[in-house]
């Protein structure tokens, strides 16, 4: 009962309003927007206002001091986006804010000398202080929603000052930390869908976890962890910051380096320390701790991988500025294994969240001052070689001072800001490997010492190689102590170093205490770290222990070279990163391809079906008009038939010809016999006309009966090829037809009887063209020998001679045998036609003179055998009668 | 929520019959007065917007717009009706029309038929608006069914012989497809008879039988799933976009497919309705080819050399997230979807018109060849990188809030695995057009870009950058101010709003 009324009051702290966070994030930004306009004309102005804007938000920061104090938590609200953005101010964000305004007032006074041998200066000064306002936000954020705006600010922005330089190195490193930073995006606000599928409000408080959700739960932990943690260079999702804050212009790498990664910390603070904590009560419930206690352990953990890891690479690099990339990796760690050891011990981590977050502002102090400092080294003399260097501290002695300063604070020297957060972590450590009792995490305060050991060892090196020592190259006139302004700025840092060094209780009792507090984390352990533990031997000792580490690396390091080793490339995780990529990359190329190949298949076998389907419609279409034409005229007549037809057809022709030729010679006669009258001359004409007509039907007709006979004895395929060629040999015949109509012609006008000479004319050209032989002649048996000789001499044999056929035709006949003859014709072709094959039929695709002739030929056939049909109806229809009449 | 009342209205009408006095009235007798003719048709189109627009406070305070227009039969009748879903498609494909308009002026700029094209342009703009209003399915089918086919001279306005092909391709889909949507309402007709669209759906009940209506949906969602690029019903898309002139790409991409998904809307929310749906358990399978549709459609995009093509690619991908947002039928992931129309419009056709501008300035198409564009043309490269961040759903721009619904939804209706669709389809479309971006600003240039003449009279004609810029400005506002009443959002939430109530 007691619990919950303390947790009430716990609650009640509201948050009192300030327009300070808004407009701290809103100052930098709209001065942004004035960079270009004076940078073009007054570069000084410019400068004048990058340094007062950077110092008013650093006022402005100190400004929300005292509030912060007063009331634990001020904020406001901007209506913008899904609603309003939010900012709310803890001092842990107000301590985040102190830092960020203070490292980027003094990087932006050190840019001013600096950026002289670089181009695009508004570029620069613009992306800076975008970048501020984006830093600024993320830490002021008072929900989820303004964090990850902020956030993915901050990281695309800041692309550009990685790529400010446009060398090459530049931009491959960009290019990497623009994907990275794009799947981080993408991994945060993935965990910040996941925090609304747990029973989180998308405000920056612990989320009550609905029931059921542990997986969830750890899936949106590990992806708001590794979102934020791409940022902060955590293992294994560090890769792209080693490439990354060298290749920038120092200034910007003191930021990259001190402040920037900070927001990913900040992130992962939250993350463990807010979000996935229970909610705040006075009441300590281990239970309800327990998965804010195995996060905190994971995150310590990759700390602790982390920080030995990067520690270890930074050991291998020449480039000064390199090597104090892979620092910022590892001292990264550090600060995750406080934060670690935070979310582990619950509430009583004070002594993690104070040695995480302390050493995040010692980090922003000390790397972006050894950042400020290596680059006073690299504007000077154009080296960032660390083992082409020496001996500079006689040139540029204040540099060297603040660099030394630098690195005393990072390797943790007593009295220096980094001894203190340290100590803390290492407290935190200890603290936590007594807790559980955890054999491991005892084992992890090894690696704490040893790392620190690593640390000093890195920095001896730094210290040894570019300021002491013997020079390896002659320093021109040139090689002097940095421009002032760049001094004061590496100055300021150097105080804040000191400062938190020897006064830690500043921020411990200022910051750390409230905000423990505030978030019921108990904080009396910092009163008794500041009363009895700061400086006490047993620190002091661990100090020296990890320096006398670091000095047996050294030697060790340096007498076998252990510092020049390069790991193989497939050892990183970098190199699978890449692989992975280049593998997507290809994997799309791959399935492009193959769609675009299934895609084509499709087509072609469209295209096929579409072929196949004319095709087949057409032979659909033939099948149709065949069966019209059937239903028109009649079952067609077989092969054969088709013969006759065509015989018919030819020699309709021939008969047509040879009237017209007749007719045209005697058009000629008459014009060469001008003074008759035209009516004379009329008459003539059509006297040859009749004549000609007469005797051309004659021979139609007679050989038409050959076509007949030579079909009826199953000739017409053999004779069928030539027929043609055989009507045309008989063309002279026109010319006797011609001969005899001219030499008859006047006889016939004089009303002579003509018949006599017309019959004699036709018999003697019928008998001279021998038509008959002509087609039998066609009519070849390959190898005449054997069975088929004989038959071949029976064909010929059973041809009947043109006076036979004659005399078939029209004489010695009576009236029944002619009847008789029809009759057995007609049964003849009733039964070829029931008998047929069909597939023999031949028909016309369309309607030429033949066809048209052939329809003719087909539909008197038709009426024929229907006429057939019919008389055989009568007669079963008489002989039913007769029955009938039989019966009766 | 303040309860809905219908007004007798008599502006919906004025919705399409404006664009039709426009392709009618103006360009037959403005052959020989280009600049009368510009004037007039620009004229329209604001005035188009401003009906459309006219609309929005009042369906914001409740009241919906109706007009009976003609009875075709005793029991049909063509009726316009205006809610929320509407009026917002309704405005969204107005100031789209009026942009692609004015960049038209600029960038057909001495092509051939250039009456033909502003005719086409302007009905088309009809036949959309009145699809935007339909008030019963009748009504929607007749301008749908005009607006599928009378933008075929659009597609194939350049008449060159990959132009017909995809012309012809995309009629045969567009004719496919809408035969399965008159199937569709034939069957409804049979079922339920001719009703107005139903704000919550119950046009059908369970009653019917459930096979038939199972039958009646998938004929609904493969019909308007082709106009809605629903893989694998997508195949004219990536060869109508590159085919067609730039200005037609921008509204055929941010208007045109989307009909087809806001088609699929009408179904699902004013056909059917939501608890029916529920019951008949059918939108599973449509989130399935929808998520399906996303992640297929965007790793193609990522092969595709053809500026046009990609961004064709990206529709359809694009188009899988609307539709994956009606198909998990909760009210966050619809409003996702809705608001995503609007939002999509304005992202695609700004890539489209830069993408337009490339060609027509700078003759270039491909992508490989893009490298250093940034210093020739710094207006159009920056707005492709604005463009290009929203589609990523970087906030604060409009990508990102359809994107936080479209989350936010699937947390709600308990299925967070689709997340992983969602966001490996904005990674991919990180994938497909960061590197375009990336190499404009930062690769040396290529071939083609300095072979480019020094620009004398600047980047390029106004009237193509200034519809650019109105379009980026429009994806930057409908990010930062999505929560203003009045914007897309309001509309979207009162939409998602009624159809779940």
């Amino acid at each position: 009962m007691e619990g919950t009324e303390v947790a009430t009051a716990v609650e009640a702290v509201t948050t009192a309003y300030s327009a300070l966070p808004g407009l701290l994030v809103a100052v930098p930004l709209l001065s942004a927007l004035l960079v270009r306009p004076l940078g073009k004309r007054w570069p000084s102005a410019r400068n004048a206002l990058m340094v007062g804007t950077t110092a008013a938000t650093l006022l402005g920061a100190v400004a929300m001091i005292g509030p912060v104090s007063e009331a634990h938590r001020i904020g406001c609200e901007i209506p913008a986006m899904l609603g309003t953005l939010t900012f709310t101010v803890d001092p842990f964000g107000l301590l985040f804010a102190l830092f960020t305004t203070f490292v980027w007032f003094c990087s932006t006074l050190y840019s001013l000398d600096y950026l002289k041998h670089e181009h695009a200066h508004d570029r620069y000064h613009t992306t800076s202080l975008v970048v501020l306002a984006a830093n600024l936000g993320v830490v002021l954020a008072g929900d989820l929603v303004t964090l990850y705006l902020f956030f993915e600010a901050l990281g695309l922005v800041a692309f550009l000052l990685v790529i400010h330089t446009e060398t090459e190195d530049a931009k491959r490193a960009s290019l990497k930390y623009l994907w990275m930073t794009v799947i981080g995006g993408f991994m945060l606000v993935g965990g910040i869908f996941l925090t609304f599928a747990i029973g989180g409000d998308g405000t920056l408080a612990p989320i009550v976890a609905r029931e059921g959700t542990e997986t969830l739960r750890w899936v949106a932990s590990i992806l708001l962890v590794l979102g934020f943690g791409v940022k902060a260079g955590m293992l294994p999702v560090h890769v792209w910051l080693p490439d990354a804050h060298p290749v920038a212009p120092s200034p910007a790498s003191a930021l990259l380096s001190g402040v920037m990664i900070k927001a990913g910390a900040y992130g992962i603070f939250r993350t463990v320390l807010v979000l996935m904590r229970p909610e705040v009560t006075e009441h300590f419930d281990e239970a309800a701790w327990h998965f804010t206690s195995q996060l905190g352990l994971v995150v310590l953990w990759i700390g602790m991988a982390t920080m030995l890891i990067g520690v270890m690479l930074a050991l291998g690099q020449h480039n000064a500025k390199r090597m104090l990339a892979y620092h910022s990796v590892s001292q990264m760690g550090f600060i995750l294994a406080g934060l670690g050891a935070a979310g582990y011990l619950g509430v009583h981590g004070a002594m993690g969240v104070a040695g995480g977050l302390f050493h995040v502002v010692n980090h922003a102090l000390f790397k972006s001052c050894l950042f400020l400092g290596v680059g006073a080294v690299f504007f000077r003399t154009g080296e960032l070689d660390m083992y082409k260097l020496g001996g500079l501290w006689k040139k540029m002695p204040l540099t060297f001072l603040f660099t030394l300063i630098a690195a005393a604070g990072i390797t943790g020297v007593p009295l220096f800001n980094g001894f203190v957060s340290k100590c803390l972590i290492h407290h935190a450590l200890v603290e936590a490997a007594e807790y559980h009792e955890l054999a491991s995490l005892a084992f992890a305060e090894k690696i704490f010492i040893v790392t620190c050991g690593g640390t000093a060892c890195s920095f001896i090196k730094l210290i040894g190689f570019v300021f002491l020592g013997k020079p390896k190259q002659e320093y021109g006139p040139e090689v002097k102590d940095a421009p002032p302004r760049m001094l004061t700025a590496m100055g300021f840092l150097s105080a804040a170093i000191i400062t938190l060094g020897v006064a830690p209780q500043l921020l411990i009792k200022g910051i750390f205490e409230p905000g423990s507090e505030l978030w019921g984390i108990h904080p009396a352990i910092l009163d008794e770290y500041l009363e009895k533990l700061f400086l006490s031997p047993a620190d002091l000792m661990s100090v020296a222990l990890a320096f006398a580490i670091g000095a047996t690396i050294f030697v060790v390091g340096m007498r076998f070279g252990l510092f020049h080793l390069k790991a193989p490339k497939w050892f990183g995780v970098d190199y699978w990163y890449g692989k992975a990529a280049l593998g997507l990359i290809a994997f799309c190329g791959f399935l492009g391809a193959w769609y675009d190949l299934a895609r084509g298949f499709v087509g072609d076998g469209l295209r096929w079906s579409m072929a196949r389907y004319r095709s087949e419609w057409n032979r659909i279409e033939r099948a149709r008009r065949r069966l019209v034409m059937t239903l028109a005229t009649g079952a067609p007549g077989p092969r054969d038939q088709h013969f006759v037809q065509g015989a018919y057809v030819v020699l309709e022709r021939e008969r047509q010809a040879t009237v017209r030729r007749a007719v045209t010679d005697a058009m000629t006669v008459v014009r060469e016999r001008p003074e008759h009258g035209e009516a004379a001359c009329r008459a003539y004409v059509d006297a040859v006309r009749d004549v000609a007509t007469y005797m051309a039907g004659r021979l139609f007709h007679e050989r038409m009966g050959v076509v007949s006979d030579l079909v009826r004895y199953g000739m017409a395929e053999e004779v069928r090829h030539g027929f043609d060629g055989v009507v045309r040999d008989v063309v002279a015949t026109r010319d006797s037809v011609s001969a005899t109509a001219l030499a008859v012609a006047d006889r016939r006008m004089a009303g002579e009887s003509v018949t006599r000479e017309i019959s004699a004319a036709v018999n003697r050209i019928l008998s001279d063209e021998r038509f008959d032989s002509r087609l039998a002649a066609l009519v070849v048996i390959p190898n005449p020998t054997g069975r088929a000789a004989d038959t071949a001499e029976a064909i010929r044999q059973a041809l009947p001679d043109l006076a036979a056929i004659r005399a078939y035709r029209t004489e010695g006949l009576t009236r029944l045998e002619k009847a008789a003859r029809w009759m057995s014709d007609i049964t003849r072709l009733a039964v070829e036609a029931i008998t047929q094959e069909r597939s023999s039929w031949l028909f016309a695709d369309h309607f030429g003179e033949e066809s048209v002739v052939g329809t003719r030929l087909a539909i008197q056939r038709y009426a024929r055998d229907m006429s057939f049909n019919v008389a055989v109806i009568v007669l079963v229809a008489l002989a039913f009668l007769l029955a009938l009449g039989v019966r009766a | 929520m303040v309860e809905t009342q219908l007004v007798t209205s008599i502006v919906p009408p004025l919705a399409f019959v404006l664009p039709i006095i426009g392709a009618a009235g103006v360009v037959p007798f403005t052959a020989n007065a280009p600049r009368l003719r510009k004037a007039a048709l620009a004229a329209i189109c604001v005035l188009e917007v401003i009906v459309a627009a006219s609309f929005v406070p009042g369906v914001l305070s409740g009241s919906e717009y109706q007009t009976h227009l003609v009875q075709l039969t005793p029991r049909i009748w063509m009726y316009l009706h205006v809610d929320a879903l509407g009026a917002l498609f309704g405005l969204t494909a107005s100031v789209l029309w009026l942009i692609a308009l004015v960049y038209s002026f600029g960038y057909m700029e001495g092509e051939h038929r250039l009456g033909r094209y502003y005719a086409f342009f302007m009905l088309a703009l009809s036949w959309t608006m009145g699809v935007a209003y339909a008030g019963n399915l009748l009504t929607f089918l007749i301008f749908y069914e005009l607006f599928s086919l009378l933008t075929y001279p659009l597609i194939v306005h350049e008449e060159t012989p990959e132009a017909m092909a995809a012309g012809t391709k995309y009629i045969i889909y567009i004719l496919i497809g809408g035969s399965l949507v008159l199937l569709a309402i034939v069957f409804t007709f049979f079922l339920a008879g001719d009703q107005t669209l139903a704000a919550q759906g119950g046009l059908l009940a369970l009653s019917m039988g459930k096979g038939k209506l199972v039958a009646v949906f998938w004929c609904f969602v493969a019909g308007f799933g082709v106009k809605a690029a629903l893989v694998p019903l997508h195949g004219w898309v990536p060869d109508a976009h590159p085919a067609a002139p730039a200005p037609f790409s921008a509204v055929l991409s941010g208007v045109m497919v989307a009909a087809g998904s806001f088609g699929i809307m009408r179904v699902v929310f004013n056909v059917f309705g939501v608890a029916l749906l529920r019951e008949l358990d059918v939108m599973r399978w449509l989130t399935y080819f929808a998520a399906f549709t996303v992640v297929f459609a965007a790793l193609l995009a990522v092969s595709q050399d053809n500026l046009k093509r990609r961004l064709a690619y990206s529709t359809i991908s694009q188009m899988g997230y609307v539709a994956l947002g009606i198909g998990l039928l909760g009210e966050e992931a619809a409003t996702g979807a809705i608001v995503h129309i609007a939002n999509h419009a304005f992202m695609k056709g700004a890539l489209f018109l830069c993408a337009g501008l490339l060609i027509k300035r700078a003759g270039i198409r491909n992508v490989s060849d893009l490298s250093g564009i940034a210093q020739k043309m710094p207006v159009t490269t920056a707005a492709f990188a604005i463009a290009t961040l929203a589609m990523i759903g970087t906030p604060p721009l409009s990508g990102f809030v359809s994107k936080w619904f479209l989350g936010l939804g699937m947390l709600d209706v308990g299925q967070p695995w689709y997340l992983a669709v969602l966001l490996g389809g904005a990674l991919l479309a990180a994938v497909y057009l960061l590197p375009i971006v990336y190499a404009a600003y930062f690769r040396p240039p290529s071939a083609a870009v300095m072979a480019l003449p020094e620009r004398v009279g600047g980047e390029a004609p106004a009237s193509m950058l200034v519809p650019l810029i109105a379009a980026v400005v429009l994806v930057i506002v409908l990010g930062i101010a999505s929560s203003v009443p009045g914007m897309p959002l309001s509309l979207a939430r009162l939409a998602a709003g009624i159809a779940f109530k």
